[in-house]
């Protein structure tokens, strides 16, 4: 059985734009799928429809034999609870603190009145203490999140989705608001960490060297289709001109 | 001619038509002052009253602070400062309500509960706390209870709709991550929505309390409690040695007031 399986995957906003147009995608192993693509081709729509940020108009998206379309609210909270996301803009609480915002990933999990109280279990902070040192932040998990820099901020990101001990994560273009050098380093441990972690990674990207360095698959994506969908290792140079054409 | 010496020539910083324009607009506004000054300065004051510079001088003499009369006003200047406190408090008790009613983002329903929350913060805000005041001295006698009602209704529309108005103004992006983890609508308002609401809400929580602790001084001149029943009484019976020092106990309490909420936000923003 595939982990993930998407079929027939269709968005069309309300204003009549279609972002995903038939779309059909199958993650049978934990690997790291890049979906490369400029601005608008439908990334971001697409990873939105597997946890139903986004709603899709039609087609079904598969999560460990779960048709995730089909849930009501409290089990999609509870499916949502195991996939992790990434966000480009952190989506950190700033008046939080690192502990706090790692924290908040169980949220899915921990009964609410324990998160107003911070009244969390204790293996649960052990463990995000553990997580927060996997990804270099351990000397600041009582700053608050405006305190720290890009680079840190989104690592305090991949501490939250791991916090959800996710079966799946997803992606959304990482590292588009760090400069280059970061960026590099951000993409380099969400790979090692989804390797480590045994578990799907499908990041969004618009960097061809990124896609080409860190990923095993890359799905290219041009308003809203796929265009191609091979290993990385195979992927051509035309292959990836065609995705940029458009902006030519 | 190359199109940028076109734009040169026509001027367009100096069009003649919005030149006429600005100067008609300040002339226009200069003659309205103007009547403004002869009707309520020039033909209403009666000059001759008031005396000269010997008399001013005089009369303000009177108001020379008798401080044995001081003791008398510590209970109702600190009576003030309750009503104040109680007034405010019961404001934010009930706009909490109302403001999550009138943000336009998650007000329940766009076209019952949006209008009701709108509707009650300009009641609110269009009263005047006197008003207010002696509505509820009639319903319920003299006495600081409805002075403090007062203040609440006044100010219930203030902290509703500002409250409202940062409600609004958040940031998606991290009730995107908390639903996105699954966290249920109470957790991501408690965790996404909250803290980022909590430095304006404070902040005009503590400016409601400044304003209705100089609202509350006058409340008494109505019956509704505090310091101005007092100031009332003075006044009425002439004795303006009393109305000096109740006038200088006010300002000690509006300065202390004033100077203790200036430190307070600093320590929250």
């Amino acid at each position: 059985m595939a982990i993930l399986d998407i079929k027939q995957l269709t968005k069309t906003y309300g204003n009549g734009e279609l972002a995903l147009d038939r779309v059909d995608i199958t993650v049978d192993v934990p690997e790291v799928v890049a979906l490369l693509g400029l601005s608008g081709s439908g990334k971001s729509t697409l990873l939105r429809c597997v946890n139903r940020l986004v709603e899709p108009t039609s087609g079904t998206v598969m999560l460990d034999g779960t048709d995730i379309g089909k849930l009501n609210p409290s089990a999609l909270r509870r499916a949502r609870a195991r996939m992790g996301m990434i966000f480009q803009e952190f989506n950190l609480i700033d008046r939080l603190t690192v502990l706090e915002n790692v924290l908040s990933g169980t949220l899915g999990v921990t009964p609410t009145w324990r998160g107003i109280l911070r009244a969390f279990p204790r293996d649960a902070i052990k463990r995000a203490l553990d997580i927060c040192e996997r990804v270099g932040i351990l000397d600041h998990v009582t700053k608050r999140a405006d305190q720290l820099s890009g680079g840190q901020r989104q690592r305090v990101g991949i501490a939250r989705a791991l916090m959800q001990s996710p079966r799946i994560l997803l992606v959304d273009e990482p590292t588009s608001s760090l400069d280059p050098k970061i960026g590099r380093e951000v993409m380099g441990l969400l790979a090692a960490i989804a390797r480590e972690a045994g578990v799907p990674m499908i990041v969004s990207v618009h960097d061809v060297f990124l896609a080409k360095s860190y990923s095993d698959r890359i799905i290219g994506l041009q308003a809203g289709s796929i265009i191609f969908d091979q290993r990385t290792s195979d992927v051509e140079a035309d292959s990836l001109d065609r995705i940029y054409q458009a902006a030519s | 001619m190359p199109a940028s010496d076109q734009i040169l020539l026509s001027n367009p910083l100096r069009d003649p038509r919005t030149i006429v324009r600005r100067y008609l607009a300040i002339a226009a506004g200069l003659l309205l002052i103007s009547w403004m000054v002869k009707d309520v300065v020039i033909d209403e004051v009666d000059w001759k009253r008031l005396g000269g510079t010997a008399e001013l001088l005089k009369t303000l003499s009177y108001f020379v602070p008798d401080w044995t009369f001081f003791p008398q006003i510590v209970r109702p200047l600190l009576e003030t400062l309750l009503m104040a406190f109680w007034g405010t408090l019961l404001a934010v008790c009930l706009a909490m309500p109302v403001a999550f009613m009138a943000a336009r983002n998650i007000t329940p329903h766009r076209w019952v509960t949006y209008p009701i929350g709108r509707a009650l913060i300009v009641l609110s805000r269009s009263t005047h706390e006197v008003i207010f005041a002696l509505i509820y001295v009639a319903a319920l006698g003299l006495g600081p209870l409805p002075g403090i009602l007062a203040l609440a209704s006044r100010s219930l529309g203030f902290v509703a709709k500002t409250t409202a108005e940062a409600i609004e103004n958040v940031n998606r992006g991290p009730i995107e991550a908390m639903e996105a983890a699954g966290a249920s609508p109470l957790a991501v308002f408690l965790y996404a929505v909250m803290p980022q609401v909590m430095p304006a809400f404070a902040g005009n929580v503590i400016f409601s309390l400044e304003i209705n602790l100089r609202r509350a001084s006058i409340l008494g001149l109505v019956g509704a409690g505090g310091i101005g029943y007092v100031f009332a009484e003075a006044m009425q019976s002439l004795q303006y040695d009393r109305v000096g020092t109740i006038v200088i106990g006010l300002i000690g309490l509006v300065v202390a007031g004033e100077f203790i909420s200036n430190r307070v936000r600093a320590r929250i923003l």
